[in-house]
């Protein structure tokens, strides 16, 4: 039972880490919070079997980075849009082109009506 | 015997009364689009809409444009920068032509409506990338019948804008063909309700809509919905969507350059 707590523990923290550094940082929590449980389920048997907890302190050391690197990216990130020069230049060329098809297909049209 | 005369004179208002008092060219309205990953909302993308006149032999038309984009974080995974232009007569928000620009993670296309509301017609482009031509794209003409009254997706938000929806009874609804992929395709809007909602933009009495389209693009009878706010702008502010690849919300950010 308690290989079975650390091995999940190890699996969910390395995930939490993995999704905390990506833009998916706010999935990142769950598997966080499941590897700080099975982290303290773990200990709790391997205190009551007198055994060596080093296993169970990497597996705190993930959920807590984790956490705190999530808890840090949803407080002080901020949405900042990306390169958008091509698309700027798209629309201007869009625009320019439109009006000269506009002008010739609507040359039979009065808009004010 | 009340109530069939209050959706009587809805439909009236709808199909009469749309002349634009709503919005004016310089109005810029800014959203953050997010997505449902496993269970949270996470930020993907900036919307924008704007609008802006533009001056042509035959009068000055209005060019509403839509951008979606990004944030830079994801770009690197998935890269977005949609466009999306309808140029409009500024009144009715007729649309004369259309235009769809789309640059998804790799994937392009292009669609362009030439609208001719004399012969009920629609002159199309689409344009897709292709190693099997020359130029490197393969393009589809057509020649589409539409229905009077037939506008684009972005024409068909804003005209829904100029509706009088503060005569409307709860429960009122209204449909509208959008000429979307070379088909015509029904929305219908429902009126739900009036709330109350919080937003970047501050604290807004809204009517909240209830959106149903023909062809399931939109999943479930209750899970779409848009709030606009209750004053003579009728900016929207919130909107709940669910699609094929799961849900997501757009909220407001910034309204600019507002008519009213």
């Amino acid at each position: 039972m308690k290989k079975l707590f650390i091995i999940l523990g190890l699996i969910t923290g390395a995930l939490a880490v993995v999704l905390s550094v990506l833009p998916t940082f706010k999935i990142a929590f769950i598997p966080a919070a499941l590897s700080f449980i099975f982290g303290l389920l773990a200990f709790w048997k391997s205190k009551k079997e007198s055994a060596s907890k080093h296993t169970v302190q990497l597996i705190f050391l993930f959920s807590i980075t984790a956490l705190s690197l999530a808890t840090y990216k949803t407080i002080f990130e901020t949405n900042e849009v990306g390169d958008i020069e091509q698309l700027e230049k798209r629309e201007e060329e869009s625009l320019e082109n439109s009006i000269e098809e506009l002008d010739e297909e609507l040359e039979d049209i009065d808009i004010e009506e | 015997m009340k109530s069939l005369f209050s959706i009587l004179l809805f439909s009236v208002v709808f199909i009469v009364g749309a002349q634009n008092k709503t919005f004016q060219s310089g109005e810029k309205l800014v959203f953050t689009a997010s997505y449902n990953m496993s269970g949270l909302m996470t930020d993907i993308a900036q919307v924008s809409m704007e609008a802006n006149n533009v001056k042509t032999k035959s009068g000055t038309l209005l060019h509403l444009k839509c951008a979606a984009t990004t944030y830079k974080k994801w770009d690197n995974f998935f890269k977005v920068r949609d466009l999306y232009e309808s140029f409009v007569n500024p009144k009715t928000v007729t649309p004369y032509l259309y235009k769809r620009e789309i640059s998804e993670g790799g994937y392009y296309k292009y669609v362009k409506y030439n609208f001719k509301h004399k012969s009920k017609t629609v002159k199309s482009l689409i344009r897709k990338k292709s190693k099997n031509f020359e130029s490197g794209f393969w393009d589809r003409n057509n020649t589409i019948k539409i229905n009077s009254g037939t506008r684009d997706i972005v024409s068909t938000i804003y005209y829904l804008r100029t509706l009088d929806i503060k005569k409307a009874p709860v429960g009122a609804s209204d449909t509208f063909t959008v000429l979307f992929d070379n088909k015509e395709t029904k929305f219908s809007f429902t009126y739900v309700k009036k709330e109350t909602i919080n937003t970047a933009i501050g604290r807004k009495e809204c009517y909240k809509l209830k959106i149903g389209v023909a062809n399931n693009v939109l999943k479930g009878s209750n899970s779409n919905f848009l709030w606009l706010t209750a004053d003579e702008n009728k900016i929207p502010v919130f909107a709940k969507f669910k699609v094929a690849i799961g849900n997501g919300e757009l909220k407001i950010k910034s309204a600019t350059g507002l008519k009213n």
